[in-house]
């Protein structure tokens, strides 16, 4: 077998045991499932609310506003899912849980964000996957799109926490931070990006580049625009040639939890 | 790897520890102020009389250690209310395409900017609002609960203590950096008496908020996790009480179910006084909130004794 | 052929000092109050392949810090190490192929799951065929009997079939060299013989070379041939643990019971009176000052005597003894 195929198979048999484990818990396994569609649909609530009121956000329609919504929740979804350790990687790093990974002879981040699968998320995916059945295009042009948004979606989503996250080797207390700026961009993610204007779309397209997002249901959805695509795929590209940089930089500094702070 | 998971909700709901220290010092408090024999006690009623005024210095401690603990959590604060900000700046920028493109001067009877306050105040509860559920159900599962039975104190009112004392010094925060950026956007507000509005509305409010979350707390004497039912309430915050919308934006069918429901004690009521102060109104919505404070007690207190004597019978 | 060579190691860490109050974590977070933590001082030793190490020293004297190094998680502060011809830091990846570690504290298990699937994702992580792996797996588990609840989630197995299981994950590739933290932490005697019993077996039948920290002083007695002693950072011994006992078995211990309590207080050369309760007395006996037979004879002349034992020292306080004979030795240094 050759090296990336035997990844492969190891990063599927990750998944596998990740998806037993969680169906060890049926219960709270479905409990969490519908509350992840609960919290979502406060936000459907929302926008029903709104648009049953006002016709049009800055050029953006209803069917717009829940097609970012079926691409964030089932984008965010699928990197929780599959990356779940993603989210808690300045955790993982700040109490030395790394060294498990460190010692065993497969790529430490690949090996790391796919020991995890985030319950919850499988949610979000759901509640996506349904937004697109209700609003979406279901043709078979308008599935491949959706596809298409999905995947460019859940690298975002990854590559930005896991540069977010690796914070923790340079910096204390990095989990809060981490935090804020995951949620930070979940928000953004989720506003149509056309609400803003000039600094605050700025940066949306460069320091929470959250904009990649929010505006693919515009510029691939509801019209192929080729600068936006291209834009988004060297977006991403930067985003992942930055996030492993800097974890495998950080690896080099990583303290195995020796790094604590003393009170005095 | 739930393991992780649940460890994760642990520390995130870092203010047990502390509450527990809270509840020690103020035992102390008790215990030097009288040296009455402590007859054991099972239903949160100290038998023998105490004057309303150790009572009162009692409650008042544990809100009052509660308070310098999470002072000392400043930081952390800070940096929650970071979030405030991004928020209340997406609503800002929404708002402001949204009456652009409505090109009228007020909204279901709001202007530009008292929407944006009404935002920031309705916020600012929510974010304050202490996170209960798990901390009782740990209390209850570990059979804590029997323990802190021993103790001269009401279980329900150490914890209404605990819970305003927090809240108080969330809701200072998250006023101070929310109402740094109203100042900052629209410059001095002129709502007049809206500030007394906010706090005699809020203090009920918080109270419900208590009343509701301690309710859905104690379902851990029968059901094994109440941390989803919890999730939804809030959710139920968010939406039918105000807080993203003002009811009066809702459909009028909407609108009409609303106000049969406890919801909008908590959020629409303290934020609508803030900015559109009445005299006439904020009556109105004071009444409607102690009805249901009246009525909320009533059945925590039913719950509670219900739960105890389950708990009696079980043995934990 | 040595399977670890290890030349001027070293490790320090930096630690913030955070300022009390609000005031100080925002100084701290411009300024932060840093200073330097040696962990491990540049230290030297070699192992040999298929020997059994004791790699022993108090709480944080730097034990888990060298063995991080050699399994290549921390980058040292400086030094050299030769972990079966790898730069452990540098060539990771490669190394950990050959490398097994169990962490008695740390569990590579998944805790939801039976040990079978674990077991099974051990056997991609190391890339062993399939073949070869049923082969492995079905040996260890009849060598560390685990039939039994192989298919039994981790969590619902007591302490002592999670360390075995544990253990068993460890071996699943064949390591040359094991690194065992305290493997026998918390377990009953029972479940510590028998893990001692298949640890030996395994350095005895597949040659592995061995490399065990433990506060157990019976791992140490039971399992090894030579032990390395680290305090602050340091080797402050390294020799064969018969040597170390000979060494270091100066003082035998004798518990006396006499008929009636004593007038007067035992006063001996080379004897000191540890413990006295009524009339049993248990005496410390320096063997270089003074014999067992001298003390013994006068004893009898002077007393009358119920029962007596005599005893030699655990192995826990032969190394409470090197530790506190290393502590004099530095303080001498620094004063003098």
């Amino acid at each position: 077998m050759s090296t990336a195929a035997k990844h492969l198979s190891f990063v599927f048999a990750c998944w596998k045991m990740n998806l037993a484990g969680a169906m060890e818990f049926r219960m709270s396994f479905w409990l969490q499932v519908v509350t992840m569609m609960v919290n979502n649909a406060v936000w459907i609530f929302f926008w029903g609310v709104y648009f049953n009121r006002f016709p049009l956000v800055n050029g953006w329609q209803m069917q717009d506003v829940m097609m970012m919504w079926a691409v964030s929740a089932a984008g965010f979804g699928f990197s929780a899912v599959l990356f779940g350790n993603a989210y808690s990687l300045a955790n993982i790093v700040a109490t030395g849980q790394l060294d498990t990974y460190l010692a065993q002879p497969k790529p430490v981040l690949l090996h790391v964000l796919v020991s995890r699968m985030s319950v919850s998320a499988i949610g979000d995916i759901l509640f996506g996957l349904i937004l697109f059945v209700l609003f979406g295009d279901l043709s078979w042009l308008g599935i491949v799109k959706f596809a298409v948004a999905l995947c460019l979606a859940t690298m975002i989503f990854t590559y930005f926490t896991v540069l977010t996250q690796s914070l923790a080797f340079y910096i204390g207390n990095a989990e809060g931070l981490g935090h804020q700026f995951f949620i930070t961009f979940l928000t953004f993610a989720t506003y149509p990006t056309d609400i803003f204007r000039g600094i605050g779309r700025m940066v949306l397209f460069t320091v929470i580049p959250a904009g990649f997002i929010s505006y693919l249901p515009l510029g691939l959805l509801r019209e192929m625009q080729t600068p936006f695509l291209l834009a988004t795929v060297v977006a991403v590209t930067v985003l992942a040639v930055c996030a492993t940089w800097s974890f495998s930089r950080g690896l080099k500094r990583y303290g195995s939890g020796n790094m604590m702070t003393v009170r005095m | 790897m739930r393991a992780r998971d649940e460890e994760h909700k642990r520390r995130q709901d870092g203010s047990n520890g502390p509450i527990m220290a809270g509840l020690e010092a103020a035992s102390v408090n008790e215990r030097t102020g009288r040296s009455a024999s402590h007859t054991p006690w099972q239903d949160g009623e100290r038998r023998g009389v105490s004057s309303l005024a150790v009572k009162l210095a009692k409650y008042t401690a544990v809100g009052g250690i509660t308070v310098r603990n999470h002072v000392a959590y400043i930081y952390d604060f800070l940096l929650r209310s970071l979030f405030l900000l991004v928020i209340l700046y997406v609503f800002l920028q929404l708002w402001t395409v949204t009456f652009e493109g409505e090109g009228t001067s007020r909204i279901a009877g709001y202007r530009f900017d008292q929407i944006i306050w009404y935002l920031i105040f309705a916020e600012a509860i929510i974010m304050a609002s202490p996170r209960l559920s798990l901390k009782v159900e740990e209390e209850v599962k570990k059979g804590d609960i029997g323990y802190q039975l021993t103790r001269p104190m009401s279980y329900l009112l150490f914890h209404y203590s605990a819970y305003m004392g927090e809240a108080a010094v969330r809701l200072v925060v998250n006023l101070a950096v929310g109402g740094a950026l109203g100042l900052f956007v629209f410059g001095v507000p002129d709502w007049g008496f809206g500030w007394v509005g906010y706090l005699v509305m809020a203090a009920g409010a918080f109270t419900v908020n208590f009343l509701i979350t301690m309710m859905i707390a104690l379902c851990s004497f029968w059901i094994e996790e109440t941390w989803g039912i919890e999730f939804v309430y809030n959710k139920l915050l968010f939406t039918v009480g105000g807080m993203m919308l003002p009811l009066e934006t809702f459909p009028e069918t909407l609108q009409k179910v609303c106000a049969w429901l406890p919801f909008q004690t908590v959020v629409y009521f303290p934020s609508k006084m803030a900015v559109q102060f009445d005299a006439l109104l904020i009556g109105k919505f004071f009444v409607i909130q102690w009805i249901w404070i009246a009525l909320l007690s009533l059945l925590l207190a039913l719950l509670y004794r219900k739960g105890v004597k389950k708990l009696n019978v079980n043995g934990g | 052929m040595s399977a670890i060579r290890v030349q001027g190691l070293t490790k320090s860490f930096t630690m913030k000092h955070k300022q009390p109050g609000l005031s100080g974590s925002i100084k701290g977070l411009f300024k932060p109050v840093v200073s330097e933590k040696v962990a491990v001082q540049p230290i030297d030793f070699t192992v040999e392949q298929g020997e059994v190490l004791a790699f022993l020293g108090p709480n944080g004297a730097g034990k888990s810090t060298t063995i991080k190094m050699l399994t290549g998680i921390l980058h040292p502060s400086g030094g050299e190490a030769d972990v079966l011809g790898y730069t452990p830091w540098r060539d990771r990846q490669r190394l950990a192929f050959h490398v097994g570690s169990v962490f008695g504290q740390k569990s590579q298990l998944w805790y939801h799951l039976p040990p079978v699937d674990t077991f099974e994702l051990m056997g991609r992580i190391y890339e062993v065929p399939m073949n070869d792996f049923r082969k492995r797996r079905d040996d260890l588990v009849e060598r560390f009997e685990l039939g039994n609840y192989l298919h039994t989630p981790v969590r619902k197995l007591s302490l002592g079939e999670r360390m075995r299981c544990e253990i068993a994950a460890a071996l699943l590739h064949r390591p040359q060299i094991v690194f065992l933290d305290e493997p026998t932490i918390g377990l009953d005697v029972v479940v510590k013989a028998m893990i001692r019993d298949l640890i030996r077996e395994m350095n005895r039948e597949e040659g592995t070379t061995l490399f065990l920290t433990s506060h157990d002083a019976g791992d140490v007695e039971q399992l090894c041939k030579r032990v390395i002693v680290i305090n602050h950072g340091q080797v402050i011994l390294d020799d064969s643990v018969t040597n170390m006992k000979r060494e270091y078995l100066t003082h035998k211990t004798i518990h006396l019971k006499l008929a009636v309590i004593p007038e007067q207080p035992l006063l001996l050369p080379g004897v000191e009176v540890v413990k006295q309760k009524g009339a049993g007395l248990k005496l410390s006996v320096n063997t270089v000052e003074t014999s067992i037979e001298t003390v013994l004879a006068y004893i009898v002349q002077n007393y009358r005597l119920e029962d007596v034992t005599i005893e030699d020292p655990s192995m826990e306080e032969v190394i409470t003894h090197i530790y506190a004979k290393a502590g004099k030795e530095q303080g001498h240094e620094s004063s003098g």
